[in-house]
């Protein structure tokens, strides 16, 4: 069963074009990976699912429903909208509220109704999750390092659940120790009926954490190179 | 400095609190420069005299020979102005916010239509109910108590107490309610709300409403003491926007601590006989440049221990 399916997506900011015609099927169940270069447009390929960039076009079906389609202006607009259809992303930088704390963070990421109910018991698994956050609840997160931002990014997106997990760059400026901490935390989320599609650099981390992997070149997919064992 | 001189600042910073964190809350959550605010400030004026007028007399037949009735009749008083600004914030919401929002260069596009919005209702204000001034019904006389030894005017002692009250009622909110969460989370990282599915519509609205609500009450409470008139917006605009700078645009401490500063300074340079009235205003933006020149994030920058 097909759970993301984009078709001829090409999308940039300003003149500058960036992804070129890509297409891509993403399978319920799937953990999915994309590895490329810096600047070869995985972020970009993640914020135009979430219509965060300047301009799109092309076609993105999500579990049946079009959230694609051709724009050029409003950005973020229709965000707050995709992610309710469920899709949660971790952005690359975070994206963290530099002035709340930790558990604030949490909250804030239990938009739905159930879990703003249960946002207590979602906590706690959180900080199963990420056992370092558990002394941190009550920390401006603006006050946090790196390692401890990012899980905090993570464990937002991971408040309520979704059907599409975007997480972008999951290594990206952490100590190798605590990078493949967060790579361990997210081989471990639950994604059910699902899928999650992690961005990544650095491939020898993501050994052995993912059904598939796909290269990135020039705002181009690159050749499918499925399950992959390294060294 | 004697009594009634901190009175007279703590009322002075009382008002411009009212404005500035108005001001300051818009800019930093929704990204909205809202030169329409003086527009608010004068409309609830306004509309706190027709309905003040209206309803007045109804009160004072209700409770009449009742002690507290002065307060009674400030509190319909204060409840038209903050009803009547949350109704125009609701307005500036449709025609300065709503259809611009996502444009590109919002902050000037929104910037320029409040502006637009300011001047057109400062005109259908003078067209409606002409230039004269007017004096909304002065509830307390010109009595004064005495609280511990320093004389305080009835409508002095009202304004810091409601300012007091509002803006503790508004602090709350921000910090405890679930909206308030999603509109603090916005103030910080717009991305980040997007992200989270907090909704720069749905979210918008409430803080159009409230700050509108503390501009309508700044407006009641100032014209205990200054007439009403069309124009009567212009100066808490200025001031307001120069202390939500001077506090750090976004930073609710900032703006309080930038309106105390500000107030005290207004009443500190009246009272100085060389200086005076007249050299309010410069000495305000002096002090004020002064400040942004040295530290220009302002005093929420002094108090934020966060790295962005």
């Amino acid at each position: 069963m097909t759970l993301l399916k984009i078709t001829d997506l090409s999308a940039g900011y300003g003149p500058l074009r960036v992804l070129h015609e890509i297409n891509l099927t993403v399978e319920r169940g799937e953990r999915l990976a994309i590895v490329g270069l810096n600047g070869h447009g995985k972020t970009t390929l993640f914020r135009a699912i979430t219509h965060l960039v300047g301009w799109q076009r092309g076609s993105i079906l999500f579990d049946g429903v079009e959230i694609g389609g051709q724009r050029s202006l409003g950005e973020g607009r229709k965000t707050p909208g995709i992610v309710r259809l469920g899709v949660a992303m971790t952005p690359q930088g975070d994206a963290i509220f530099p002035g709340l704390t930790v558990r604030q963070h949490l909250d804030c990421g239990a938009w739905s109704k159930q879990a703003w109910r249960e946002r207590a018991k979602r906590r706690e698994a959180i900080f199963d999750l990420f056992p370092p956050l558990r002394k941190l609840e009550n920390t401006t997160v603006g006050t946090l390092s790196g390692g401890e931002r990012r899980m905090v990014s993570v464990g937002r997106a991971l408040m309520t659940e979704a059907r599409l997990y975007l997480i972008d760059e999951p290594s990206l400026g952490l100590a190798p120790v605590i990078s493949q901490r967060v790579i361990a935390a997210l081989r471990e989320i639950d994604v059910k009926d699902g899928a999650i599609i992690i961005a990544e650099q650095n491939v020898t981390l993501l050994d052995g954490q993912v059904d598939r992997m796909i290269g990135m070149h020039a705002g181009r997919l690159r050749g499918d190179v499925g399950h992959v064992e390294l060294g | 400095m004697d009594a009634a001189l901190i009175v007279y600042a703590l009322n002075l910073s009382a008002i411009y609190a009212l404005m500035a964190i108005g001001i300051s809350l818009l800019w930093s959550s929704i990204g909205m420069l809202n030169m329409a605010h003086g527009a608010t400030f004068a409309v609830a004026g306004y509309g706190t005299l027709v309905l003040g007028n209206a309803l007045l007399p109804l009160v004072e037949a209700v409770f009449d020979g009742w002690a507290i009735l002065p307060l009674l009749k400030m509190t319909v008083l204060l409840l038209s102005g903050v009803t009547v600004g949350a109704l125009f914030g609701g307005l500036i919401y449709l025609l300065g916010f709503l259809p611009i929002h996502d444009k590109a260069n919002f902050p000037v596009r929104g910037m320029i239509v409040t502006l637009a919005i300011n001047l057109a209702t400062v005109q259908a204000l003078l067209w409606w109910f002409g230039p004269r001034q007017q004096a909304l019904p002065n509830v307390f006389g010109f009595g004064r108590l005495n609280l511990f030894g320093i004389p305080l005017r009835y409508d002095q002692a009202m304004t810091i107490g409601a300012t007091v009250v509002l803006l503790g009622v508004v602090l709350a909110w921000l910090r405890l309610s679930r909206k308030g969460l999603e509109i603090r989370a916005m103030m910080q990282n717009a991305e980040g709300a997007a992200l989270s599915g907090i909704s720069v519509r749905r979210t918008a609205l409430p803080v159009v409403a409230v700050t509108g609500a503390m501009a309508g009450a700044a407006a009641v409470l100032l014209s205990q003491t200054v007439y009403v008139s069309p124009g009567a917006g212009a100066m808490p605009l200025i001031k307001g926007m120069i202390i939500a700078l001077l506090g750090g645009l976004g930073s609710v401490p900032g703006a309080a601590i930038a309106a105390l500063l500000v107030g005290t300074l207004e009443a500190v340079t009246g009272a100085i006989p060389f200086l005076g009235q007249r050299m309010v205003l410069v000495v305000q933006f002096g002090f004020i440049i002064t400040v942004l020149i040295i530290r220009p994030r302002g005093i929420g920058g002094l108090l934020s221990e966060t790295r962005k």
